[in-house]
């Protein structure tokens, strides 16, 4: 028991950030591409992964490469080379969330760690069980669970777990380009159609003005993001009483100072937390989140202590 | 393409058993229903064991098969009770259930070894590998997600042995189904447990986001951002998924109306047969898509199947003006010699009132309802209360379980 510690996990957009991340305290950073990953902080093509490998290798962290996209035809053929090339680079986890994957990997011969993240679906303990007949080494769960859901789960099941501790988290994914398909609709210029990736955008609520989900399109379609960042920063008594084996920080849409400077308070609270930690000191370091958080994003601690209904 | 001996199956939403029964009387080969537990649809009528019991014998006389839905995203408390539920199911004669999270797979395999399972939309079978993976599970079918195209179905028929089930018909989640929580976070209704406040169908202001704060480009063009798709319909293109072999034609709609019903699976057993009889020349006949739109509450689209839906497969703006259809009566008798019909109300009619009568095989006729009579065999001009019995003149036969409709 005593020897427990969390890995703290951060995304990253490029090399840059990996390394800084990995600098600011990260045990393991979280990449990817678009082609196979779900909503990357930044595209990694192959080589570029095996630079973020070699770096934080040699500092004794790990790389998780993110493959949880929902597979069509064009893609799975694709896949047994992607595979196979991760393989080599020796990442230390395929984060993935579509059963294609295992047939795929059975054929293949090949070393990776599949760490199960089909985003919404990770909700029950039986189902995670299920997936651990199939050998996934990391369970991911679902954001929309409690925090007394997350610690039952991580009783019941053998795999090591994983939730999202801080930032943005994915609310809606459709295949359908659904921003391109507004701006059409308004038939505003050609002009501003091809500027839609390159802008940031945002969804409100027509009848509730203080809303904000940021909302992006990609090679998967489109995304829409939670309307508050999560932060657990002065929760994490709870989560590590819980044994919670992984914790991430989502850096999408934050700047590069930003997620840098949010790993290194996680950093800094998880070490506390091995010690004795005051209330008090828990209250500076969420200060010092509040301080640095965008005007336009609110904070708060998602479904972890909020009830659903259905 | 060489003609496919085997004709697929038309599959029908049952929200409640009178809904079964209709569906099944005209023409689908099997239902699916929700019981009160595990199920999507918390707000459709849903059947206890003992409907479920006498729903699975009405389809019996059809030859037909009844379907469970237990496709909820299970959440650790909802496990409880699903060995006995699958149990249950089993002994009461269900055909298979459409299931999509692998916790309730794990316990109907362990109670029910020997209940057909069927994987849900809800998970999102998009390529011929997990369809593939399901296969080595030992699941005889899997429902597609929307999102695929003909061309990827042909593929994994042809890489695959494998039941597939598509949708054809019906209401389409904007997203993925399962992989949207806007519900969740703007009603703490939980989507994926049968609580979704569709909220993706809500108005919305889309801002682009600069360096010097945020414009509001849905208040600059007076138009809403809205995510609302029109409704999927394969009446026109039915053969192409026919020629692939796909065996189960799905109609989405468990919380739709009898005519709804009645009226879908009508046209669609109609396409299914006229094909098989001779599909050298087949050829779509307009009365089956004029007959669509008598049941259709929002403009259709073919969604995924041949393109990326573009936003002429959305609903902005105002919504198209489609003529709407009441169910007015059910006939319950008909008496050949005074060519009087025994109509049970369902909706408000009344001398004058230009009305349709349908029913199975795609019956149907126009005419003015010139004389009712009560109960009592008293003329009257208007049947206004619900569910009484009267009698109608009629032009044409009719017969038990026709239905005539009425524009509102």
């Amino acid at each position: 028991m005593s020897n427990y510690q969390p890995e703290l996990i951060a995304t990253a957009r490029d090399i840059e950030e990996v390394k800084t991340v990995a600098e600011a305290g990260a045990d393991a950073v979280v990449i990817g591409h678009e082609r196979y990953g779900l909503r990357v902080a930044g595209n990694f093509d192959v080589t570029a992964i095996g630079q973020a490998v070699q770096h934080l290798h040699a500092c004794n962290k790990k790389v998780y490469v993110l493959t949880n996209a929902i597979f069509h035809n064009d893609i799975v053929q694709e896949l047994p080379d992607y595979f196979t090339g991760l393989a080599e680079l020796e990442v230390d986890g395929i984060i993935c969330g579509d059963p294609s994957v295992f047939p795929i990997l059975n054929e293949l011969d090949v070393d990776l760690d599949v760490f199960w993240n089909p985003e919404t679906l990770s909700t029950n303990y039986e189902t995670l069980k299920y997936w651990e007949t199939k050998g996934i080494k990391r369970a991911i769960l679902s954001n929309e669970l409690a925090l007394d859901a997350i610690a039952t789960i991580k009783e019941k099941i053998n795999v090591p777990v994983e939730i999202q501790i801080h930032g943005m988290t994915c609310i809606f994914q459709s295949k359908r380009k659904l921003v391109t398909n507004y701006y059409n609709y308004i038939e505003t210029d050609e002009q501003l159609k091809q500027d839609i990736k390159s802008k940031n955008m945002h969804l409100r609520q027509s009848n509730e003005t203080d809303t904000h989900y940021p909302v992006y399109e990609d090679i998967n379609g489109t995304h829409i993001m939670s309307n508050e960042d999560l932060c657990m920063i002065e929760h994490l008594q709870e989560i590590m009483d819980a044994r919670v084996d992984s914790l991430r920080i989502n850096g999408l849409f934050k700047s590069r100072e930003y997620q840098q400077k949010a790993v290194a308070l996680y950093r800094e609270a998880i070490d506390r937390h091995q010690d004795i930690i005051t209330d008090y000191q828990k209250h500076q370091l969420k200060q010092q989140i509040v301080t640095m958080q965008p005007n336009d994003r609110k904070l708060d601690t998602g479904f972890y202590y909020k009830e659903q209904i259905y | 393409m060489s003609t496919k001996v085997k004709k697929p199956e038309l599959l029908a939403p049952a929200g409640n058993l009178e809904k079964l029964k209709f569906a099944i009387h005209y023409g689908a080969d099997a239902v699916y229903i929700g019981g009160k537990q595990f199920g999507l649809r918390a707000k459709a009528g849903n059947f206890s064991f003992e409907e479920m019991a006498e729903g699975v014998e009405f389809a019996n006389r059809y030859g037909a098969k009844v379907y469970v839905a237990a496709n909820i995203i299970a959440h650790n408390e909802n496990l409880d009770g699903a060995k006995e539920y699958f149990k249950k199911l089993y002994e009461i004669g269900i055909s298979a259930v459409i299931i999509a999270d692998p916790a309730l797979i794990t316990a109907c395999k362990e109670a029910a070894p020997n209940l057909e399972i069927h994987i849900s939309t809800q998970a999102s079978i998009a390529n011929w590998r997990t369809a593939q993976y399901w296969k080595q599970e030992g699941i005889p079918r899997v429902v597609l997600a929307r999102e695929v195209s003909v061309e990827e179905i042909r593929q994994m028929k042809e890489k695959v042995d494998i039941e597939i089930e598509a949708f054809i018909h019906g209401a389409m989640c904007i997203s993925y189904s399962g992989r949207c929580v806007l519900s969740n976070h703007m009603t703490a209704r939980d989507a994926n447990r049968g609580g979704c406040a569709q909220s993706c169908r809500w108005k919305y202001d889309l801002f682009e986001d600069g360096v010097d704060g945020s414009v509001n480009v849905s208040e600059e063009a007076d138009e809403a951002y809205t995510m609302s798709s029109k409704d999927l319909s394969m009446v026109e293109h039915l053969p192409d998924l026919l020629e692939l072999g796909v065996d189960s034609l799905k109609i989405e709609g468990r919380m739709k109306s009898i005519h709804y019903i009645a009226t879908v699976v009508n046209v669609y057993r109609k396409i299914i047969d006229s094909y098989y009889e001779n599909p050298e020349n087949y050829q779509l006949n307009e009365a089956w898509v004029d007959e669509i739109w008598k049941a259709a509450q929002r403009s259709l689209t073919t969604a995924f199947y041949y393109e990326e839906p573009s936003e002429n497969a959305q609903l902005f703006g105002k919504p198209d003006r489609i003529p709407k259809y009441n169910f007015a009566g059910l006939v319950l008798d008909y008496d050949e010699d005074t060519q009087i019909a025994t109509v049970q109300q369902r909706n408000s009619f009344a001398k004058g009132d230009e009305i349709e009568f349908f029913g199975p095989n795609f019956k149907r006729f126009k005419q003015e309802i010139t004389e009712i009579w009560d109960e009592n065999g008293q003329a009257i001009d208007i049947a206004k209360h619900a569910m009484m019995v009267t009698k109608v003149k009629v032009d044409q036969p009719v017969t038990y379980f026709d239905m005539m409709r009425k524009r509102k």
